[in-house]
Order: C-alpha cells, then sequence, then structure tokens
C-alpha cells in the first residue's frame, strides 16, 4: 500500500533522512519509531506529498508521490503533529469546510460529518468553535478531518502527543477501531508504549537512517538468534529441572538463579510445548513456564544502541 | 530603568547586529547623499568653475525636502517596529514569561520603546552632517536645523509610543500596525501642516511652546495606559486561543456597532451559515469572510472605521465644500486610507496560514492553487474595497451639493475609478508579498515599501526633479508618475467656480501625458490602464510563488 524507495532529504549540509526505504501492506498498522528529531516527521510530510525529496519516490495505493501528488492526496489522511485550527469556525464548519476541500458532494456531506463526529465522540461538541475545544478535541476533530474522504491509507503523525492519560488510551481505542475498518495506517511516535499493541510492523529510525523495519517478531528475529525461555521451579527442583533443559537438543545454555532458570532456546513453539511436558514428566514442579518476550523499549534501546554509544 | 534593562539590550542585540540593519543604513545615507550631490550648486564658469558661495535657494528646499522626507520616514517606520513590540510576544508565546518575570511594566515598556527606535534615531542622526553641509550653503538658520531635528525626535517619541499602546490593545502585529497608522495619520498631517506655515513666528512659537508639551501630554497618557495593560493583563491565560462572541462583545462596543445581518456591513462581512455550504462553493473564500475576519475580534474594524470617518468629516468641509477644486485631495485622503487599511486583509493571507498551523491541512485537500490564491484575493479584496468605498458617501454628497461639481459630474466615475483601482493594486501586492513572505510581520512592511515605492515615491522624484533638473519637459514628468493614484486623482482638474472653467486645464498642476503620434493622455487615464496590467502581474506572480513554494514544494516545515 506504501513503499518508499530510497528516500533522501538534505537541507544543506545536513541530512536530515538518508537512502529510506521501506514497505507496508495493505491492512497493517505500521509504527514509526524514533528520537525526537530523527525525521520521522520529514518522511511524514515526504508522504503526505508537502515536501519534495532531494533523492527518491514513494508510492501509495500505486501513485506516485512525486509524479501525481493530487492522486495521491485523495487516497491519503493526513494528520500533522503539529496543526493549528481556524478562528471562529465552528466544528461542523470546520468539517464542513474539509469536506468540500475534498469534493463531497453537499447530499453525502451532511451524514458523513455526523458519522465522523458520532465515531470520534464529538457529536456533543458540534456547535462549539474549534479555536476553544481542549488539546485533546482537537486532536480528536483533526483525525475526524482526515475521514471525511474516507481514504484508505491514513499518515498520522504524533497523534497522541501532549494528551492526558485518559485522552491518550482514547485516541488509542480510536486507532485500533480504524485498524478494525480496514485502513492502511503510518503512526509516529517517540513514545514506544504508545505503539506497542495495536502495531503490526514497526520501523525504527534515528538520525535519518532506518535501523530496523518488520513486524515486531521478525526484529525480535533480527535482534537474537535464539529465543529466551523463563522457568521458574519448586524448591527442591532445580537439579532436575537443569538436566533436562540441557538434555534437550534445541537449548544452547542455561543459567540458574535462585529457583529460576533462563535458557537459551532455538526451535519452534511446538518444540517448547514438548520441553514443558518432558519437564513435569520427569517430576519437576514447574510454577511458571514461559517465552521471556522483548518490549519495544529494549528493541528501540538495543537497535539504537550501536549508534547513541 | 534604562542602563540595566534586558528587554532593551536583547532587542538592541538582535535588531542592530544584523548586516541589513546596516546595509539598510548604508542605502539610507547614500541615498540622501545622492540627493545633495545632484542638487548641489554647478561651478560657475565665471569663478573659473568655482562654486558659488551663497545658494539660499537651494539650501533651502534642500532642507524642506529632508525635513518632510525624515518626518514622513519617522511617521511611516515608527510603527513598523513599535506595533509589532508588544503583539510580537504574544504571537511568539513569550508575553506569559516576560510578564511573569521580576522586570517592572515599566522597565519592559521603556526598554521597547527605545529599542524600537533605536534604528529610525541612527538613520535620522545620520542624515545630521548631510543637514549641516546645505546650511553652509546659507540661507537657513542654525535654529532652524534644531528645531527640525527636535520635532524629528519628538514625533519619533510620539509615534512610537502610540504604536505601542495599539499593541498593547491588539493581539495580531497587522491589526496593531493598521491602527497605529490610523491614528498617526491625523497627528501627522496636522503637524506638517502647521510647521509649513509660512508665518515664520507661528511656526516657531507652535514647535517650541505648543507641541513639545502636547507630545509629554500624550507620552504620560499612553504610558499610564500601557502600564496599567502590562501590570494587570487582561489578555493572557489561553495563549491568545480564547473564543470571542460577538454578541457579547456588542454589547460592551463603544460607538460604531457591526452588524452581520445590516447594510452596509454585511457587504464585508455576510452573516454565518447556518447550514452545509451548497457545492460548487469556493470553501476557502467562504471561510475568510464568514469566519476568519472577525476571528480576532470586531474591534480593529470598529476602530477603523469609526477613525477614518471622522476624519473624513473633516477633510469633506474642507476639501468638498470650501474648496471644491480641492477634491482631488479628498480623494488623495481615500487612497490614504486603502493604502494603508488594504494590506492589512491580503498581506497575511498566505503567512497566516502557515503561522497558525493549518497551512499543511489545507495543501493535502484536493484544493487547487488557483482556487486558494483566488479565494485570497477576493475575500481581501472585497473587505478593503468595501472599507474604502465607506468613504465615498462624502464625495457623493458632495457632488449633488456643490454646483461647480455639478458641472463637472463626470469626474465623479473617474474619481471612483481611480479608487477602485488602488483598491486592486493595494491587494494584489498585499497578495504576492504574502506569497513571497515567510512571516506576516516581513510580508505586511513589504507590502507597505512596494506600495510607497509605487504611489508616493513618483510624485517625490517629480517634485525634486522639477526644482533641481532643468532640462525635464513636464510630459515627461507627468509619464513618471502614472504608478501613482495620488498624481492621478490630483491630475482632475476643478475649476474654483464656474466662470474660470476654460484654461484651467492649461494651467493644471500634471499636464497629460504627451506621445510621439500628437496625442496625449492625462495621467489618470494613464493610470487606470497601467494598474489592472500590473495587478495582473502581481496576480501571476502571487500564483507561481505559492504553487511552487507552498502548494508544491511544500515548504511548510
Amino acid at each position: 500500500m506504501i513503499e518508499v524507495s530510497r528516500f533522501t532529504k538534505r537541507y544543506g549540509e545536513f541530512t536530515a533522512v538518508d537512502d529510506l526505504s521501506f514497505s507496508i501492506g495493505p491492512g497493517e498498522v505500521f509504527g514509526f519509531i524514533g528520537p525526537n528529531g530523527a525525521g520521522k516527521s520529514t518522511t511524514i510530510r515526504f508522504l503526505a506529498t508537502l515536501l519534495r525529496p532531494t533523492s527518491g519516490e514513494a508510492w501509495i495505493a500505486g501513485h506516485s508521490v512525486v509524479g501525481d501528488p493530487m492522486a495521491v492526496r485523495k487516497v491519503i489522511g493526513f494528520m500533522p503533529d503539529d496543526f493549528g485550527v481556524y478562528d471562529g469556525m465552528k466544528v461542523w464548519e470546520f468539517l464542513d469546510f474539509f469536506a468540500v476541500a475534498y469534493e463531497i458532494p453537499v447530499k453525502h456531506r451532511r451524514k458523513i460529518i455526523d458519522e465522523v463526529l458520532e465515531l470520534l465522540d464529538l457529536a456533543h461538541k458540534r456547535e462549539d468553535y474549534v479555536n476553544g475545544l481542549s488539546k485533546g478535541m482537537k486532536q480528536r476533530l483533526c483525525l475526524a478531518k482526515t475521514l471525511v474522504h474516507d481514504p484508505p491509507v491514513l499518515i498520522l503523525d504524533e497523534p497522541a502527543s501532549g494528551l492526558d492519560p485518559r485522552a491518550r488510551l482514547e485516541m488509542k481505542a480510536l486507532l485500533n477501531e480504524l485498524r478494525g475498518m480496514g485502513k492502511t495506517i503510518l503512526v509516529s511516535s517517540h513514545i514506544l508504549s504508545e505503539l506497542a499493541d495495536f502495531c503490526t510492523s514497526i520501523g525504527v529510525i534515528e538520525r535519518g537512517k532506518l535501523l530496523a523495519a518488520g513486524t515486531i517478531q521478525e526484529i525480535q528475529r533480527q535482534l537474537r538468534s535464539h529465543r529466551v525461555l523463563k522457568v521458574k521451579v519448586g524448591d527442591a527442583s532445580t537439579a532436575r529441572a537443569r538436566a533436562v533443559l540441557e538434555d534437550d537438543p534445541g537449548i544452547r545454555s542455561v543459567d540458574a538463579f535462585d529457583h529460576t532458570l533462563t535458557a537459551e532456546f532455538e526451535g519452534q513453539d511446538e518444540d517448547m510445548g514438548r520441553l514443558l511436558v518432558r519437564l513435569i514428566d520427569s517430576g519437576v514442579a514447574v510454577q511458571s513456564f514461559a517465552e521471556e518476550t522483548i518490549s519495544l523499549e529494549e528493541v528501540f534501546m538495543l537497535i539504537t544502541k550501536g549508534i547513541v554509544n | 530603568m534604562f542602563s540595566n534593562n534586558p528587554v532593551l539590550s536583547r532587542e538592541l542585540l538582535v535588531n542592530l547586529r544584523s548586516t541589513r540593519a546596516f546595509v539598510m543604513q548604508g542605502l539610507y545615507a547614500s541615498f540622501l547623499a545622492a540627493l545633495v550631490y545632484f542638487s548641489w550648486p554647478g561651478g560657475d564658469p565665471e569663478w573659473g568653475g568655482a562654486v558659488r558661495q551663497v545658494s539660499p535657494g537651494v539650501a533651502r528646499l534642500l532642507f524642506n525636502l529632508f525635513f518632510l522626507g525624515q518626518f514622513f520616514l519617522v511617521a511611516l517606520v515608527a510603527p513598523t517596529f513599535a506595533a509589532g513590540a508588544i503583539t510580537g510576544e504574544k504571537e511568539r508565546k513569550t508575553y506569559e514569561m516576560l510578564l511573569a518575570s521580576p522586570l517592572k511594566p515599566l522597565t519592559i515598556l521603556v526598554g521597547k520603546l527605545l529599542s524600537s527606535l533605536s534604528f529610525l534615531v541612527i538613520l535620522i542622526v545620520s542624515s545630521l552632517p548631510l543637514m549641516i553641509l546645505c546650511f553652509l550653503l546659507g540661507g537657513i538658520l542654525l535654529s532652524e536645523i534644531v528645531r527640525a531635528y527636535l520635532i524629528l525626535i519628538l514625533a519619533a517619541g510620539t509615534f512610537g509610543l502610540l504604536s505601542l499602546a495599539c499593541s498593547s490593545f491588539f493581539r495580531r502585529t497587522s491589526s496593531a500596525l493598521v491602527v497605529s497608522y490610523l491614528v498617526i495619520l491625523p497627528i501627522a498631517l496636522l503637524c506638517v501642516a502647521v510647521t509649513r506655515n509660512d508665518d515664520s513666528m507661528t511656526r516657531d512659537f507652535v514647535s517650541i511652546a505648543v507641541l513639545p508639551p502636547w507630545c509629554l501630554a500624550i507620552w504620560t497618557l499612553v504610558v499610564v495606559v500601557v502600564n496599567r495593560r502590562l501590570l494587570r493583563p487582561p489578555d493572557v491565560g489561553s495563549e491568545g486561543n480564547e473564543v470571542i462572541d460577538e454578541a457579547e462583545e456588542m454589547k460592551s462596543a463603544i460607538g460604531v456597532v457591526i452588524d452581520r445581518d445590516l447594510f452596509p456591513d454585511k457587504l464585508f462581512a455576510p452573516a454565518k451559515r447556518t447550514d452545509l455550504m451548497p457545492d460548487g462553493t469556493n470553501p476557502v473564500l467562504d471561510k475568510e469572510l464568514r469566519s476568519e475576519i472577525f476571528s480576532q475580534g470586531t474591534l480593529m474594524l470598529r476602530v477603523v472605521i469609526q477613525v477614518s470617518m471622522f476624519i473624513s468629516i473633516f477633510l469633506m468641509a474642507v476639501l468638498l465644500f470650501w474648496r471644491p477644486d480641492w477634491a482631488g485631495y479628498y480623494v488623495a485622503y481615500v487612497i490614504t486610507f486603502n493604502l494603508l487599511v488594504g494590506p492589512v486583509f491580503s498581506a497575511g493571507s498566505i503567512t497566516q496560514e502557515r503561522e497558525r498551523k493549518t497551512l499543511g491541512l489545507l495543501l493535502t485537500t484536493l484544493l487547487r492553487p488557483g482556487t486558494i490564491i483566488r479565494a485570497k484575493l477576493l475575500a481581501a479584496l472585497r473587505v478593503s474595497t468595501v472599507l474604502t468605498f465607506l468613504l465615498t458617501e462624502q464625495l457623493l454628497l458632495a457632488y449633488v451639493l456643490v454646483p461647480n461639481l455639478q458641472t463637472r459630474f463626470w469626474t465623479l466615475p473617474v474619481y471612483l475609478l481611480i479608487i477602485a483601482t488602488t483598491c486592486l493594486a493595494t491587494t494584489t501586492t498585499g497578495l504576492m508579498c504574502s506569497a513571497l513572505s515567510r512571516k506576516t510581520s516581513v510580508a505586511i512592511v513589504t507590502t507597505y515599501l512596494v506600495l510607497f515605492a509605487l504611489f508616493v515615491g513618483p510624485v517625490g522624484l517629480k517634485l525634486y526633479m522639477r526644482d533641481f533638473v532643468e532640462s525635464v519637459s513636464e510630459s515627461k514628468l507627468s509619464a513618471m508618475t502614472i504608478s501613482s493614484p495620488y498624481a492621478a486623482a490630483l491630475s482632475i482638474v476643478i475649476p474654483p467656480d464656474k466662470s474660470s472653467m476654460v484654461g484651467t486645464y492649461a494651467a493644471a498642476n500634471t499636464p497629460p501625458v504627451r506621445f510621439p503620434g500628437g496625442f496625449a493622455i492625462p495621467v489618470w487615464g494613464m493610470f487606470l490602464m497601467f494598474y489592472p496590467l500590473l495587478s495582473g502581474v502581481f496576480y501571476i506572480i502571487a500564483y507561481v510563488a505559492f504553487r511552487y513554494r507552498w502548494w508544491r514544494a511544500g515548504g511548510t516545515s
């Protein structure tokens, strides 16, 4: 759905984004992660047809971002990270303005505005002035604006920045709902936990370079050549558990600390199940048995460590 | 307050260390030097090429030129710096930080005043050596030079403080600037009228005994008011995002009230929509006229209408009823009004979208650049034209009531056409500058500069050349001024009374422009042909700049 090929943007001597390539399939939710100033917004503005690349190209739904921006504008809904609203306009007028700007005929407009307001829980604010809304409301209004022409692709730059915890959760729920509607979403954030739950894939960018991209599992596999198992056992069975683990062909190494064993493991989920059966069969009192998953924060720290340090 | 003023030192650092300030000062001094050089009395062959020692006539002319020129410079430049001094803090959102600091309001005020006037004072002082050079030619008293500079400094202080007061009352630099100009306009005209008085006794009396105390009174009043406003600011707290309720504002309004449902107000402020826009509406135009115009409140427009009407009543009495042959000067006033007010509505049209961070939203829609630019032009043109034509009702009245205006009734449509063309010129110039600038404040000042160069520059040059360059024909001088609506308005001759109709044309100040084929076109005719073309060019520049700078290249970051 979105295909970026060797996008580079330089401002004089400074290279904001360097040779960036990635692709996002239809229906995916792509999380764009990176610290402030990494080049996220530059990439997003490029995809939103607001920035000319120094070199490189991108296609959204088959349309060239550089060559045919009008076609791209039709299929994307864009929400900038730092946006303003018009003064002296009411919420419905604001949406009407953008609906007209997206050439939606009046007979559909009334229904669309009502639906969008309903979806974003803004129906009760219909007659309020937009410049009087709170930050969270404005953020929702801007999201409403991106939906008036029902685009298959949403490009959202930091949609939850500056929101309080409740508004942030609500924004998350909204994005989940939009994912459920089958939209392809590119969403950026510098706060990792925001994205962890609903992204199907992520891209990590720092200093203009894409350090890793793919599904979270793929990236985890890139980072670690093996999986990590954590097994907690009863008092008496530590030694026996260790023996069983070391016997298994998939286990690379075992560390024991107190009653918890940490094992490096290579194999599929089925192999993991068989290993558990074997542990129990040999009389080990297994209290917990789980694969240690790697959090997005850790992914990020691991990926960026090389460059930052 | 003066010696260790952080506001002052910061502003001076930022303003004066730039190369731009240095270059401007250099250009200004060179320009004045060129004026003196070209008008310097030539060598006399009988004296072996030596300069005639005493040329009182030339010295007097130069002195007047310098004084008047610098007085207008002060009136123009003082507001451009001072009117943005406090609104700039509000726009940059540093206003609350500044107020919350332990600085006293008076310290802030003095710092802002001195820093906004510093550049102006440097310009004025740099002209002093040239003025002394003219003094050597004889014919001017030293006391006159001292008096002239005293008036210039007083004017700079007064205009600067008045602009600061406006700056503290408004939220946007553009509003503060236009109101400052309108407040300063009558004062400046009065000052010039008095100091140009031929009787030197009155002149001295007024400039020494009347002006300074009045200035001091204005200074004190402004300082007290602004001081109070800075100490307990009513306009902080929501980052300038508060919603302005028109109905609520109407209740506390003094004087003119703007009602969207009534004529003529609905001409520039159509009623708000109660339902969706019909298909085929230009959404940008609709938004500009129905929502944006009063988004900062109606205060600016109310002040503009009231002040301009107030001045026009006096001018009407003198220029239309007492001396109908001066009708051109009344039109000149209407032109000046449009020159000052017009750019405010157009010069921000694109830069404001950028500053408010709505440009990104607007540009990713399916709107074509032509649609956006056309909407911006039409909205600004409509507001500026309606406001300006409010001042022409006095003109209509005079043509109905005054006999010798009636006999030349054809001049009325010409005057109206000149005014309408001026509205078009100011709006397209503002739009062009807005598409080329990054900041509204820069766009507005650039617009004023371009318009002054087009409107006032040629007239000044013509007067200078008539005095100092002997071999230029009057027709060529007229041809120079076709870009000035002032020259156009004053080239229409209204006889002082019915009997002297014959021959007035020949005696006119501005003869028609003659062409090689033997035919001649009056200056107003040339003006009316020239400006639609120039406005078209400006509009195309604005379109191209917008399309390639913002719409397609997207330099919005």
